[in-house]
This record gives C-alpha cells, sequence and structure tokens, in this order.
C-alpha cells in the first residue's frame, strides 16, 4: 500500500507520519487519536467534522489529508488554549446549548473561526455563519444565545 | 488497498505534463467537496489526484485591461470578500453568497464549480450573463471557449482528458456591472438549486440595448435563454413586454422533475425569477436614466 509522508501540526503539536492518497483529513485525524473530531455524514454536509485549516474552517471529511502537508489544524480539543475558545465553551454550558453533544465540536470551531474575523455579529448573522453546521436535538435557539453572548461579551470589553 | 496515487504539483506545466501522461486516469483536485464523496461511494476508483491547491498561478481575482481574470482556484468566499467581483460584479457575489454554506465556500473553487458541470452548478449562472472565456492549456494547445459552449450534458464539458482550466475571464462592461441573480432552494443554506435566474442588463433611453439571461437547473447543463435574449434586444421596456418575456424563459427551459421540484414548478418558477430580476434592473436602470 502505498503511503505519502505528511508533516503537520495539530493543537500546536507537530506530527509527522504517512498518509494515504485519497484518504480524508477526518479519517487521518481519528486514525491519530484526534476522535474529537466527529464523523457524522461524510459527505461534506453537516459539519460536525469541522476543523480550522490555516486559519479557515473546513469541513475535514471533504479535505484531502496530503492537503494539510505543511499546514496547521485545529481542532475543538485546541480551542482551549485561546480566550475565545474558552468563553465559547463556558457559554454554551450556561445556555444549554448542547443536547446530544455530536454537532458540538463543529459549532464551536465555526463560532471560533467566525467570530475571530467578525466580533460583533449580530443575530442573524450568526445563523448564517452556522448555517453548514447541522444540529437535530436543540433547533439552534440555545446555540445562536451562547455565540451571542459572547459576542455581547466581545462588544462590552471592546 | 489502496489504487490511488497523489500527487502536488508546483506549477501549471507540472500538471499538464502528468495529465498528458497519464489522461483519463488523472484526477485534478482542489475543494474536494464533490472528489471526496465520489471516492467514498465508489464513483471514482484507482486514480491519480492531482493536488493543484499549491499552484499560486492558478489563484487570484485582476483588473487587466477592459478584462476581469479569475483563477480557477478562486474559492466562492473570495468572490464574495474580493473588492474587485464584490463592488462591481454583484451577479457572482449574489450567486456565491448562496452557494453552499460558508465552510464550503471556503475551500469549493470556481473550476471546480465549472468542471462538475452539474446542471445545478450555482457559480455558472451569473458567468453565463458576464458571458465569461474560459481559458484551456495542454501541452499540445491553448483555447479559449465561451462559457455558454463549455457544458455538454450533466457532468460533462468539452475539455480532452489532457486539458485544464487556466483562467476564466469577462468584459468590464456596462452591461456586466448591471447583473441581478436569484436561487430557489428548499433550505436557505447546503440546497441544491431547485432553479436559478441571472439577468444581466444594459438599457439605453428605456429600451434594452444588451441583455443576457441565464438559468440553472432546468434544464441539461447551465444554459443561456437566447430566445429570450433576442426577444427582448432592442425592445421598448413595458409591462407587456415583461409577460411575454416570462412565456418565452418558460417555453425555453428544459426542466426535468427529481425529489427536489417537478418539472412544471421549474418552469413556472423560471419565468417568475426572471421577471423579479429583470424588474429589479430595469427599475434601477429606468431611475438612473431618468434622473
Amino acid at each position: 500500500m502505498e503511503e505519502y509522508k505528511i508533516d503537520l501540526t495539530v493543537n500546536g503539536e507537530k506530527i509527522s507520519t504517512t498518509a494515504k492518497a485519497e484518504e480524508s483529513l477526518l479519517k487521518f485525524l481519528r486514525r491519530n487519536g484526534f476522535t474529537e473530531v466527529k464523523c457524522g455524514c461524510e459527505k461534506g454536509e453537516c459539519g460536525t467534522c469541522t476543523v480550522i485549516l490555516n486559519e479557515k474552517a473546513v469541513k475535514s471529511c471533504i479535505t484531502l489529508a496530503l492537503q494539510a502537508n505543511h499546514k496547521e489544524v485545529w481542532t475543538v480539543k485546541g480551542m482551549e488554549k485561546f480566550e475565545l475558545g474558552r468563553k465559547l465553551q463556558k457559554s454554551f454550558v450556561n445556555y444549554g446549548a448542547i443536547q446530544c453533544g455530536f454537532c458540538t465540536p463543529g459549532m464551536i470551531i465555526t463560532a471560533k473561526n467566525y467570530l475571530d474575523q467578525n466580533p460583533i455579529p449580530n443575530r442573524e448573522e450568526i445563523k448564517k455563519a452556522i448555517s453548514g453546521n447541522l444540529c437535530r436535538c436543540t433547533g439552534y435557539k440555545k446555540i445562536v444565545d451562547a455565540i451571542y453572548a459572547v459576542a455581547v461579551e466581545n462588544q462590552r470589553s471592546k | 488497498m489502496s489504487l490511488f496515487k497523489y500527487i502536488s504539483p508546483k506549477t501549471k506545466d507540472e500538471v499538464l505534463e502528468i495529465l498528458q501522461k497519464e489522461k483519463s486516469n488523472a484526477c485534478i483536485v482542489a475543494g474536494c467537496s464533490n472528489v471526496l464523496p465520489n471516492i467514498r461511494d465508489k464513483e471514482i476508483k484507482a486514480k491519480v489526484l492531482i493536488d493543484i491547491t499549491n499552484i499560486e498561478q492558478l489563484k487570484g481575482i485582476y483588473q487587466k485591461e477592459d478584462k476581469i481574470f479569475l483563477g480557477p482556484l478562486t474559492t466562492i468566499n473570495e468572490l464574495i470578500y474580493s473588492d474587485i467581483t464584490s463592488k462591481e460584479y454583484k451577479v457572482l457575489t449574489q450567486a456565491a453568497q448562496e452557494f453552499a454554506d460558508p465552510l464550503v465556500r471556503n475551500t469549493a473553487t470556481i473550476g471546480g464549480n465549472l468542471v462538475t458541470a452539474s446542471p445545478a452548478a450555482d457559480i455558472a449562472i451569473p458567468l453565463l450573463t458576464l458571458d465569461a472565456l474560459i481559458k484551456i492549456e495542454s501541452t499540445r494547445d491553448k483555447r479559449e471557449v465561451k462559457l455558454k459552449d463549455f457544458f455538454v450534458g450533466p457532468g460533462e464539458t468539452i475539455l480532452q482528458d489532457d486539458e485544464m482550466i487556466v483562467g476564466i475571464e469577462f468584459e468590464q462592461s456596462d452591461v456586466n456591472k448591471n447583473g441581478y441573480f436569484i436561487k430557489i432552494g428548499q433550505r436557505k443554506a447546503m440546497a441544491i438549486s431547485i432553479a436559478t435566474v441571472a439577468v444581466n442588463l444594459e438599457v439605453r433611453q428605456n429600451k434594452i440595448n444588451q441583455i443576457r439571461i441565464a438559468a440553472g437547473s432546468v434544464a441539461p447543463t447551465p444554459v443561456r435563454l437566447t430566445g429570450a435574449e433576442s426577444f427582448l434586444k432592442n425592445k421598448e421596456i413595458n409591462d407587456k413586454l415583461v409577460e411575454e418575456a416570462i412565456d418565452r424563459v418558460r417555453e425555453e427551459v428544459k426542466p426535468i422533475s427529481d425529489i427536489r421540484a417537478s418539472e412544471e414548478y421549474r418552469r413556472y418558477i423560471s419565468g417568475l425569477l426572471f421577471k423579479r430580476a429583470f424588474k429589479k434592473l430595469a427599475d434601477s436602470s429606468i431611475h438612473q436614466f431618468t434622473n
């Protein structure tokens, strides 16, 4: 079986290993112990596998592992290294924005990446920003509430 | 056992060499939003995956003399955030904002949307009304083809096995700066279009000087509605004309019934979307003129 060399950093940690040509970044990450990246639909629709790849939120099931070569990947576990990540984590708990929790890794990643670019969005903008992440429990209200609370906090501390 | 190979060339010429050698065994990948699900469903087997995402020559949005040049690796989000496209070519950004979802838009590319040749390719529709030119290269040839002649059927284009898209170009003309795009889908995000319509219009003294109409998901390929266009050209704008044009649009589209909508609904909605887009453009053009 032909494998290709891959060097990348995941949550700030350097990793040197191999990947198959057609392996998705999702499968690659889970195979290497990053099982906090969840596997949902595997066709780019549900968004639970979202990771940050070179500062952009992407769906890891529709990204080749080898496309992350020499790049920086952040999963939900790495979010606690950032103040914004910790704020979101707390806010999701405060607002009960988690029920089964399966969409949460993708939601937190998408919210963090979005708030990095647009720290004080309104509710409509938040809805649009998370439109690529499906949640089948909460009806989205609590998730939007949780993200909006962080936006309000950002506004206050401005 | 893995039957796939992976190559990440640094230049366009390297890609062309590999295509020339591998022909139909090669599969160019960038955004991967179609390729990876297809690999998973075993619709793509045993291919040399040529990852072009590291090739700088194929990226970017530029003004080139009287034209706008889009690299095939331009992502859908770049169309939204580029000053060039977002200020003057709203028909493109309107389509980009309705494309899949914000995450997919970070990686999905214009080139990928075109070569996939889905009848529902959302970015093809505004590019058709901008009368875009597709620049194609292989090791043996360079050619340019109008986008309206690029699609052959669902999933099929005029591209040969050894060819690739190296650029997309359209003119910085008045008609191109006055466009409008509308999409109907089942949801607000991640929706495959039920129907899309784009119109580009230039009005002079209340007469239609230039018009281009394109529609998606209502024919085997994204299409220009040239019949309705020639019917409207040089005519004075009034309500009766618009009503007649709606009928022409409905006659000219060739939709099918599928899980998303029926043929009848698609025919009906195409006319309505045309009317909405046309009125939006005509009202503002006439307003500008009388002022």
